[in-house]
Formats: C-alpha cells, sequence, structure tokens
C-alpha cells in the first residue's frame, strides 16, 4: 500500500514535469502482481517463496515458547502435548515461594533505572560527539567500539573492588551503574548517530531566535530524536531485565536478586523443576513482550532512519 | 555539505579546561581502584565474640532454601544471640560467585563447598582448616569416613579438613521394574544381566530403549563410573600414573560406549542429565545411571512401585563393588571470616544429627551423620538406604577421583567431553579415549605436585 502511494505520487510528479518541460518521460510505475509479493512488475515472487520461510523461521520462534506455556500450566508429572487441564501451581510457587514477586520488583527497578540513565547519559555523550570537534573524537569513537569486545565477566572483579569501596555492594545501585555502564557505549554510538542526522541549522535557527543551546537541543533535537531514544531506552531495559551476572555478582541478599537470577533457583545440582522454569521464564517474558509490542514501530523506524542516513 | 555543516557547528570547548577536569578524574579513578585493593578471600580474620551475624551462603540456592531456612530458624531459636544471614546461591554460578568474592573481597562467613570445587579454594588460601574444630566438640567420631576420606583427599593438604562434611551422592542405577517384570528380566545387579536387559528392552522401531546415557555434560564422569565399577580398579593412581587407561578399564569403556544407538536413543549424544533424566521420565526406556538426586523426579513420573534403585554392581559375582567418590557437599568456614566463633556454632548445629538427618531427608540424599543410617526415613527411601549400605560397607573399594587437582574439573569436562562424543560416533575409539584422558590427568598431577614442591 504504501509502495503504491508513494510511485504513484512520483508517477504525477513525473507526468507534471514532463508536461511541463515536455521532455521527461513519465516515472515508472510499479504495480503489485498477483500472487507477488508486492514487489517491483515482473518481480513475480510467489507467495510460498515467502511464506516457507517466514513459516519455518516461526516454527522454530515459536515451538519454545509453546514449550515454555505448555510446561508453565501443566501440571506436574504430565505429558500431554496440550495444555489442558491447566494449573496455576507452577506461577503460584515461583511467584510465592521462590519469591519472584520480589524479584520482579528488583528487576522493574534495575531496568527502568539503566533505562533513565543510559538515556540520559547517553543523549549528553551523544550530543558532544555528533555536534563538538575535538582532539581524539575518532579515538574516542574507536575505543567505544573496542569496549563492545570486553567480556562482562572478565570486569568482574574490578568492578566489584569498586563498588565494595563505594559501600555499593549488595546494592540494587551497582547494578544498575553496571549496566549502564556497558550499554553506553553502543548507545553513544547509536545517539551520536541519530544527533548527526539533525540538521545543525535547526537548532541554529532556535539560537537565532533567541534560545540558549539546552533550550534550542530540548525544544528542537530532542522531539526528533524519539525514535533513537526508544531505541536506546529499550535496548538498555531488556538488557538490564535480561542480565544474570552482575544481579548474581554484586547482590548477596535474595530480597536483592533480580529475575535471572530467581530462574536459576529452579534448576539444582542434580534435578531441575521444569514446571517452576517455565513458570518463571513467562514472568520473566511477559515485559519484554509487552515492551517490544509498543514500541516496535519506533523501533523499525529508528533503524531504518539510522540505515538510510548513516 | 558536510564540511559546510561542521564549519558552522559550534566551537569546541577549550581544551585547557578540559586537561585539568580530566587530569582529576582519572586520578580519582586510578586512586579508587588502587584502594581497592587487598582485603582479599585470605585475610585472617578472627574469632568474634561468638554472637551478632554469620553469613551463610548456601551452594544449592532454591532448591535447598526451604530446608535450610527450617534449619536457620531452628538454630537462631536455639542461639537468640545470632543471626544467620541466608543467600541462596545457584549452583550453576556458585563457583564464579566464590571466586569473584575471593578476588575481590566479601566472602561469607560460612559457605556451602562440594570436594570438587573444594581444592581450588584451599589454593587460594580461603578456607580455614576445620580438623580441630571437629576432634574437639560433638561432631568426633560422627561422621562418615568415607566422606571424611573424600574431603580430606580433595583438599590436598593430607589429613587436614576445610569442610565439615554433610552429604554425599552416588551413582544409582535406576530401572523400570514394570518393564524388567514384562520383559521377564531381573534386576540388573550384575553386568551380565544389565547388558542382557538393555539389549532385551531395545525396540528403536517402536522408540523403546534399554538404556539412556549421558553423551553431553557430565559424560565423562558417567563413563568413569561404568569404566571403575566394572572394571574392579580400585585406585586412580598406580606408580604415580592414573589407572583410567588400564585395560580392564578401556575394555569397560569399550562395552558402555557400545550401547550407543544399539540400545540407547541416537538424541543421548547431547543428553546433559536434565535431558537424560527427562528424557527416562517421559519414555519407554529401561534403566538409567544417574545419582540419587533424581529420585523424587523418577518418583514423581512413574510412582515408587514402577521404579527401583541400585548401587553399580560389583565388577564381578562375590567381588567388592568398586565406586568412584562422588562429590561430598560440606559447609566451609571461611578464613576471612571475623565472627568465627559464631560461624562455627552454626556450622556444628546443621552438622548434628537431627539437622542432618532433616537436610538428607529433603535432598534425598546420604547424610553424613554415621547416627542417621537408622532414622526411618532412611529405611523407607530404599535406593539412599541401598547406597548408604554400599559407601560405608567396609570392603566397598572407594576410588578417590582427584578433585585436589586444579585441572580437574577442566580435564573431566569441557577438556574431553567432546572426545567422549566422538568415541559414541566411532571417530575415535576407547584405547584413544582412554590414553588422552590418561595423558592430560598426568600431566596435570606432575604440575601440581611441582607447584607443591614449590
Amino acid at each position: 500500500m504504501t509502495t503504491t502511494a508513494i510511485t504513484d505520487q512520483g508517477a504525477a510528479a513525473g507526468t507534471r514535469a514532463g508536461a511541463h518541460t515536455g521532455s521527461a518521460p513519465p516515472a515508472r510505475r510499479f504495480r503489485r502482481g498477483p500472487g507477488t509479493g508486492g514487489g517491483p512488475a515482473g518481480d513475480r515472487t510467489p507467495r510460498w517463496q515467502i511464506y516457507l520461510p517466514l513459516g519455518l523461521y516461526l516454527l522454530f520462534t515459536l515451538v519454545p515458547f509453546y514449550w515454555m506455556l505448555l510446561f508453565a500450566v501443566r501440571p506436574a508429572g504430565s505429558t500431554s502435548l496440550v495444555p489442558w487441564p491447566a494449573t496455576a501451581a507452577h506461577f503460584d510457587k515461583v511467584w510465592n515461594d521462590l519469591g519472584f514477586a520480589v524479584f520482579f520488583r528488583n528487576s522493574l527497578l534495575v531496568g527502568v533505572a539503566s533505562l533513565l540513565m543510559t538515556t540520559a547519559v547517553a543523549l549528553a555523550g551523544g550530543y558532544a560527539l555528533a555536534r563538538f570537534r575535538f582532539r581524539g573524537r575518532n579515538g574516542f569513537m574507536l575505543a567505544l567500539l573496542c569496549s563492545q569486545f570486553i567480556p562482562g565477566a572478565l570486569m568482574l572483579v574490578p568492578l566489584f573492588e569498586i563498588f565494595r569501596e563505594l559501600a555499593l555492594v549488595n546494592s540494587l545501585w551497582s547494578v544498575v551503574i553496571a549496566e549502564t555502564v556497558f550499554q553506553l557505549p553502543l548507545s553513544l554510538i547509536l545517539i551520536s548517530g541519530f544527533i548527526r542526522n539533525v540538521p545543525a541549522e535547526l537548532e541554529e535557527a532556535a539560537w537565532v531566535d533567541g534560545c540558549g543551546r539546552f533550550r534550542a537541543f530540548c525544544a528542537v533535537v530532542l522531539p526528533l530524536l524519539r525514535p533513537g531514544l526508544i531505541a536506546v531506552g529499550s535496548f538498555a531495559f531488556v538488557h538490564s531485565w535480561n542480565h544474570f551476572l552482575f544481579a548474581l555478582m554484586f547482590l548477596s541478599s535474595q530480597e536483592k536478586y533480580t529475575i535471572p537470577v530467581g530462574l536459576n533457583y529452579t534448576i539444582g545440582a542434580e534435578s531441575v523443576d521444569l514446571g517452576a522454569l517455565a513458570a518463571g521464564g513467562v514472568v520473566a517474558a511477559v515485559p519484554v513482550v509487552i515492551v517490544f509490542a509498543f514500541i516496535q514501530k519506533w523501533l523499525i523506524a529508528g533503524f531504518s532512519a539510522g540505515a538510510v542516513k548513516g | 555539505m558536510t564540511t559546510a555543516h561542521r564549519s558552522r557547528r559550534p566551537e569546541p570547548r577549550p581544551r585547557r579546561a578540559i586537561r585539568p577536569a580530566a587530569a582529576v578524574a582519572l586520578t580519582a579513578v586510578l586512586a579508587l581502584t588502587a584502594s581497592a585493593c587487598g582485603n582479599s578471600g585470605d585475610a585472617a580474620g578472627g574469632e568474634g565474640d561468638g554472637k551478632g551475624t554469620v553469613e551463610f551462603w548456601d551452594n544449592n540456592g532454591g532448591v535447598r532454601t526451604p530446608v535450610w531456612k527450617k534449619i536457620i530458624a531452628a538454630f537462631e531459636k536455639k542461639h537468640p544471640d545470632i543471626d544467620v544471614k541466608y543467600v541462596p546461591v545457584p549452583i550453576t554460578e556458585v563457583q564464579s560467585k566464590y571466586d569473584t568474592a575471593i578476588a575481590g573481597g566479601g566472602l561469607p562467613d560460612v559457605g556451602g563447598v562440594k570436594t570438587a570445587d573444594l581444592a581450588n579454594m584451599v589454593a587460594q588460601g580461603a578456607l580455614e582448616p576445620v580438623g580441630d574444630r571437629i576432634e574437639d566438640g560433638p561432631l568426633k567420631g560422627r561422621l562418615s569416613p568415607g566422606m571424611v576420606a573424600s574431603v580430606r583427599a580433595a583438599g590436598g593438604e593430607g589429613d587436614e579438613m576445610f569442610s565439615v562434611p554433610t552429604s554425599a551422592n552416588q551413582s544409582v542405577l535406576w530401572y523400570r521394574t514394570d518393564l524388567f517384570e514384562k520383559a521377564g528380566l531381573d534386576a540388573p545387579d550384575d553386568w551380565e544381566t544389565f547388558y542382557e536387559a538393555a539389549e532385551k528392552l531395545t525396540d528403536a522401531g517402536d522408540n523403546k530403549f534399554g538404556f539412556t546415557l549421558r553423551g553431553g555434560a557430565g559424560s565423562v564422569a558417567q563413563a568413569l563410573d561404568m569404566m571403575y565399577a566394572q572394571s574392579g580398579v580400585g585406585t586412580f593412581w598406580k606408580g604415580g600414573k592414573t589407572t583410567v587407561n588400564a585395560p580392564e578399564n578401556v575394555e569397560a569403556l569399550e562395552k558402555y560406549a557400545g550401547l550407543y544407538k544399539k540400545a540407547t536413543p541416537a538424541a543421548d549424544l547431547n543428553n546433559d542429565f536434565t535431558k537424560m533424566v527427562a528424557q527416562f521420565g517421559s519414555g519407554d526406556i529401561g534403566m538409567l545411571l544417574h545419582n540419587l538426586g533424581s529420585y523424587p523426579d523418577h518418583v514423581k513420573a512413574f510412582g515408587k512401585d514402577r521404579i527401583a534403585g541400585i548401587p553399580l554392581p560389583p565388577s564381578a559375582d562375590g567381588a567388592p563393588r568398586t565406586i568412584p567418590s562422588n562429590p561430598v557437599d560440606g559447609l566451609g568456614l571461611f578464613r576471612s571470616s571475623d565472627n568465627k566463633a559464631a560461624a562455627w556454632k552454626f556450622i556444628a548445629f546443621a552438622a548434628s544429627h537431627e539437622m542432618n538427618s532433616l537436610w538428607n531427608e529433603e535432598a534425598g540424599a546420604i547424610p553424613a551423620r554415621t547416627d542417621a543410617a537408622g532414622d526411618a526415613w532412611v529405611e523407607d527411601a530404599a535406593p539412599v538406604k541401598a547406597a548408604m549400605e554400599s559407601l560405608n560397607d567396609p570392603e566397598t573399594k572407594i576410588v578417590q577421583l582427584p578433585y585436589e587437582l586444579p585441572d580437574w574439573n577442566h580435564i573431566s569436562k569441557a577438556g574431553t567431553e567432546p572426545d567422549f562424543q566422538k568415541l559414541l560416533l566411532g571417530e575415535m575409539t576407547a584405547q584413544e579415549f582412554a590414553d588422552k584422558l590418561a595423558g592430560l590427568l598426568n600431566e596435570a598431577r606432575a604440575e601440581w605436585n611441582e607447584q607443591r614442591e614449590k
């Protein structure tokens, strides 16, 4: 639909131009052919070539989810392949006995705080990288890229020592700070790219109208960064939500643990409570699914904006 | 256009203003990092006044949390001046958590420590010797000699003990009594019956198998159980070299690996214990080798009447059983603890007859307390009773696996598990596998001896 609308406008413009100049040919009109994927004329891709790979992809993606749901609601000991009769016993166990109510709250706190801190710092740093030229900027960008190759596990001991000196061990802040630090390189690179795509002239126009730099940034640049902010924020939230290592290492109290640590409680040395593990997995997956359901169109817009404009 | 934009963009901040700020920030970070060094896991700590807070890390958190909470509640009732801060650590990452705390500080007063992890922690000086405390208190003479021997061997410091054993696990040959009865087979209490049953219960076309083996994570430990139990070789080292590639062990390994796909599902190639137990619980499979820990899963899947568990058969009729040592779980007192007196009270309480029995009943494991052998729940749990009797039988030959070698975990897992899969697939012979494993072990032992001599 979108393609047709755009090309029709193009064709109309071409016609108008041709009428005006009397020489330019009309723009090529694309059309949807029957049984095509909506590509240019002549590109008659059979539907099965689109739906079969998509179907296979969905199979591989959704079967594990089905498995998780099945085990989560199936009574212990059942071998049924359909989730009926259903039971809420596993959810009751993880939520009340294993303490997922507390873990969920902690994960939410860590996720939201990491999101806010990462986005705020990435905005400031990204603006500096995009708008200012200073010695070492390229080197700094390179260092940011290189930092992506350092596994978090390698930094555990130094980070642990620093947090201990700051009396932050066994505080959710230690996890928030560590998550923010590890999210920042990618977030900075992404945000600086988005800011670079906003013409500097817009800011300059705001300055001419009497705005200071901060107000011009807030009034002019920030609204245009919505896709970028959503992309960076969602990455920060989801990464913090799923991350296991920092929460386990920097926290030493059951009341402070987050959901990924709680999930591991269902795995014992000699046995695994698959029902509880699956129910915990559902509890862990729901917020992420909801987040992506709401932000997906902004996320895709953000990615395509970055892809086209570089 | 880009150049034009750049030329109109805001001017950079003067460098002079940046330099001092950067220098201050850098100095602060370096100072912070430098000051953070120290107070590592081998700090001396102190006895304390026997009161206050004791921090305890449970090395199988989640699964064992309910029983530990009961024990802690009972302890705090008996010792109202001591609070136990309970930290459940998931078993999958407990070693990493200890390692980080040893390197960075923040170790607890008491922690669950298995013999498989003991050598690493002793080598880093993290654990306090507890031999004297055991001798001077109510635990003296009350702990299973087999488990005490395992703890001593795993610590690698002669007769010194670095943990109080609380529990042991043991490999059990689980079998489906209903399938055996239907096929007219006797219990697999000798190796001939075992292999015969594995073959007779297999009908691959109908998705029925006589046995399921562990081809993925943990495969080598299980293979060692099968090798030594069949061969009857009673020691892991002989003349400074490992017996892993002794001809009797190679022959046993060949027979065991030969079961793959003949009497087992092809998917066994990637089985870790989770998949293996789940597969046994949901299919028509006659036998499984796994430890006591999966007993509740089997009962859940089949009911008590359709499942039985026996120790691995002796190598020959009338011969004593040969059992490779399974990891012994225990409680370690950390050297860095500032409150060792209170921490020891907690350890002694948790290892008392009543509490040790309670813990092992919930875990379905073998209690370390010898006086728990006659407890009612042991009498009712036939597999536990049989395992306990075989473990405590003076005739039983216990092959002490080299947990004391720092490289043991690597060698027996990532170092050789891919080769075991090659063996199952016929890309490697049993002799080649055993020789490679033996080579790695001999090398690791030589290195360990060299380090100790220094």
